[in-house]
């Protein structure tokens, strides 16, 4: 399918009214190199090499396109062959057509190679990973992939795709197409594996609940140099972890999306939920203390006096890490908790709770909130 | 039905993008392996098939049609000579559905194995058990099944087949991925989703139901656990035709004592009392040597001397872990009775405000009496919860109240052992402080 069309005109005359002296079909040139710069994920950038006879005098070039969306703003040339020689006079866009007309002044005739880059519609591309964690969840063989996905209306002939990393292709790609590439392969990428009791999500009494309550399991990754990454930010895409199963095969584990991480960020990565550490939390005390009140005897002052209470239960043969999220909204103080924490915000403590191979914790915290009106 | 077909290609180069193409060898699944998952509709593939490579670039098309492979999931790898054999892409053509193609680059020419991955829906598994519970109703005879189900439109013959138990998050359902042209959508709108799959009519299949049928000896299931998961290995392999469901024994363990125990809890149940068995998954009941997978457990109890049964009810069962405790709820019974009778109601200790004169705070006492009854010709065990309107109480307990224990703030349980055919009998009195009373 040809849906560029570049048409090279000499005009003997300096013309001045372009709409009519649109002259046709003095060469086509074919399409030289071609590029598919995938690097900005919203906005795909084609920079296409054409070689022009040029004749001495004012030439015109009519670049023109069907069936393809581009933007007419973005179109841009580059003089490649006599870059001190030829000039581009001025840019036309004719009514009504998708089209732009460059002048161009040549002092002598040329094969010249220019290069038109444009921003092109309907062709993008996504990233994905594939992750393969050893038997003991330490450390993931990542490799990243790109979906180029072609829909733009325009047949591509043995073109450069690239991003801003990784192999590049050269490929022939055909409107329509999705074609999926292997970008990049990193071996034994650490890995940190965590659980997580988010008291604001989660419901706290399993007992009552149709199902078992899983506990979010994580892989946290971290995007830098001394684990084998960190030479270039992670797109964002769906990552499909697995797990070698130690006899030659992997089994899957789950998905999730990675977001977008800068070099020496962190991301996290929600593989599943364990059932096998199961945490039951109950409020064993919640009074008002400290009430005031005013002349019509209503309260308009108090604090409170709170206890919470907090069962795990680590059924796996495992010593594992929980991290448990509580939150005290408002003011508030501790009077006293069974285990360390850390303020995460105004308003959220983050406990992380040891959790021996088939043994069972209980974390307890006593706090007041203060001047609640 | 065998709707994946995979040719290898001889890859012709020319200015044409598509030449159409010589078929060189339509390879066999030589292996496949069967990964199934309960808790999302999600069946990990791996076949092994042997292809014929030519020195230099070869394509091999692979076409799903009628199935409901997800695409995306694809992937295809060399066993043998991997640093002589490249997969550089993978590409689905303009404007046909089910097909794929890769491109694979060999510096070696013959025979070569390879791996090829996918995942599917349309295979599922659930786990069911049967209980048998003893004359006395101290032990229980307990049989794990495992049901494998083929809908997904290709018959799988003589797959090994593996089954996961565990909660996977998936970020999209693998059928609307199978559904899904192009295979990773388009870059503009996102596109109405075709469904001649789930559409197609049921065809019978011809392929024998080998396996475990016609077999004297009982398949074993080899179990480990992988991450949070514990993995199911069937032994030997399974042929599972398109439309198929198959049942295997998981595990059969008799004389596991279990606890009769029965709960009242307004909260939950009304005013019934429901009937639980309760044991506990572990070494001491002879079980515990693997979680057991949610399913729907059928109880019966051995009714007479000449083994005849009788249903009892039936529960779904979440997942267990080794070492916890199971309650399986039957529901409902009457031979065993909880009766809450509220026996005097005082108010006292009056608060007035300053200025109205109008009541500001008291205290109220509730003396409540509970009769237990044990119906049956077993002893019982009993847990009766109660639920108190807040959390400015005091409680004072007589009686025959068992081992008493406050839950959280407004909850308090009560736990005894009844004999076979008795009645318990406990008061409690508790002061709810109302208004300023409680400050």
């Amino acid at each position: 399918m040809k849906k560029f069309l570049i048409l090279v005109a000499v005009a003997v005359l300096m013309l001045t009214n372009l709409s009519i002296a649109r002259t046709k079909l003095v060469a086509l040139p074919e399409r030289a190199e071609t590029v598919i710069r995938l690097d900005n994920p919203l906005y795909t950038l084609v920079e296409e090499e054409r070689v022009l006879a040029l004749q001495k005098g004012t030439n015109q070039v009519d670049f023109s396109w069907t069936g393809v969306s581009i933007d007419p703003d973005s179109i841009r040339i580059k003089i490649l062959s006599h870059p001190d020689e030829v000039n581009l006079i001025s840019v036309s866009y004719p009514p009504g057509e998708n089209a732009c007309i460059w002048q161009m002044y040549s002092p002598s005739p040329y094969e010249e190679k220019i290069r038109i880059s444009y921003l092109l519609k309907n062709i993008d591309r996504l990233i994905t990973y594939k992750a393969i964690a050893d038997k003991d969840e330490t450390k993931i063989n990542l490799q990243s992939f790109l979906i180029l996905r072609n829909f733009s209306g325009e047949d591509f002939q043995l073109a450069k795709i690239l991003l801003d990393y990784g192999e590049t292709y050269e490929k022939s790609v055909s409107h329509e197409e999705t074609r999926q590439m292997l970008l990049v392969t990193k071996s034994s990428v650490p890995i940190e594996k965590k659980f997580t009791f988010d008291a604001r999500k989660l419901p706290w009494d399993p007992e009552k609940v149709i199902g078992n309550v899983g506990i979010p399991v994580t892989y946290e990754i971290k995007n830098e140099k001394k684990h084998g990454l960190g030479e270039f930010a992670l797109w964002s895409g769906k990552v499909r972890i697995f797990q070698d199963d130690g006899k030659g095969a992997t089994i899957f584990l789950g998905e999730d999306n990675l977001n977008f991480t800068p070099v020496d960020e962190k991301c996290s990565l929600y593989v599943g939920d364990s059932r096998d550490i199961v945490v039951t939390q109950r409020k064993i005390k919640d009074i008002k203390i400290n009430v005031r009140k005013n002349d019509s005897n209503a309260v308009i002052l108090y604090d409170t006096d709170e206890i919470i209470k907090v069962e795990i239960e680590n059924f796996k043969d495992m010593p594992s890490t929980l991290t448990l999220i509580e939150e005290i909204p408002g003011e508030w103080d501790i009077e006293e908790t069974s285990h360390a924490y850390e303020k995460e915000d105004a308003n959220t403590l983050k406990f992380n709770i040891t959790l021996a191979p088939k043994a069972k914790e209980t974390v307890t915290f006593h706090y007041h909130r203060r001047n609640v009106r | 039905m065998k709707n994946i077909i995979i040719f290898s290609l001889v890859f012709m180069f020319s200015a044409t993008l598509y030449c159409k193409i010589d078929l060189v060898t339509l390879p066999e699944r030589d292996k496949v392996q069967l990964t199934i998952y309960n808790s999302a509709d999600l069946t990990f593939v791996r076949e092994t098939r042997t292809l014929t490579m030519k020195k230099g670039a070869n394509k091999l098309q692979f076409s799903w049609a009628n199935t409901l492979i997800d695409p995306t999931s694809l992937e295809l790898f060399p066993l043998k000579d991997t640093d002589k054999i490249a997969v550089t892409d993978l590409y689905f053509p303009p404007r046909i559905t089910g097909l794929g193609i890769w491109n694979i680059v060999s510096q070696i020419s013959g025979k070569s194995p390879c791996e090829i991955n996918y995942f599917t829906s349309g295979i599922s598994w659930q786990a069911y058990y049967l209980a048998t519970l003893s004359q006395d109703e101290k032990t229980m005879k307990l049989e794990g099944y495992v049901k494998v189900t083929n809908r997904s439109g290709e018959d799988y013959e003589n797959a090994q087949v593996r089954l996961v138990v565990g909660k996977i998050h998936l970020l999209d359902e693998i059928a609307t991925l199978a559904r899904r042209y192009p295979p990773y959508g388009r870059p503009f709108k996102p596109v109405p989703l075709p469904s001649e799959a789930s559409k197609r009519p049921y065809v019978e299949s011809k392929a024998m139901l080998a396996g475990a049928e016609d077999r004297v000896i009982v398949k074993q299931i080899e179990k480990e656990g992988l991450s949070e998961y514990f993995l199911y290995t069937i032994e030997g392999t399974e042929t599972i035709p398109d439309g198929w469901t198959k049942r295997l024994l998981s595990f059969s363990q008799d004389k596991i004592p279990v606890m009769n125990f029965y709960k009242y809890d307004e909260s939950r149940f009304g005013k019934n009392v429901f009937r639980f068995i309760s044991f506990k998954n572990s070494k001491s009941h002879i079980l515990g040597k693997e979680p057991l997978p949610d399913g729907l457990i059928k109880v019966f109890k051995i009714a007479d001397k000449d083994q005849h049964l009788s249903y009892i009810g039936q529960d779904s069962t979440k997942y267990i872990p080794i070492d916890q405790v199971v309650d399986l709820n039957l529901g409902p019974v009457s031979d065993v009775k909880v009766e809450p009778k509220l026996m005097e109601v005082k108010t006292f200790n009056y608060q007035f405000n300053a200025p109205g004169r109008n009541i500001s705070g008291w205290d109220e006492s509730q003396t409540w009496k509970i009769k237990v009854s044990n119906y049956r010709n077993i002893p019982a065990k009993v847990e009766i919860t109660r639920k108190f309107p807040h959390q400015y109480w005091t409680i004072e307990n007589s009686g025959e109240f068992g081992d008493y224990k406050q839950l959280d703030k407004d909850t308090v349980r009560y736990t005894m052992e009844l004999p076979p055919n008795a009645t318990k009998t406990f008061t409690y009195k508790v002061v709810l402080r109302w208004g300023d009373r409680q400050y």
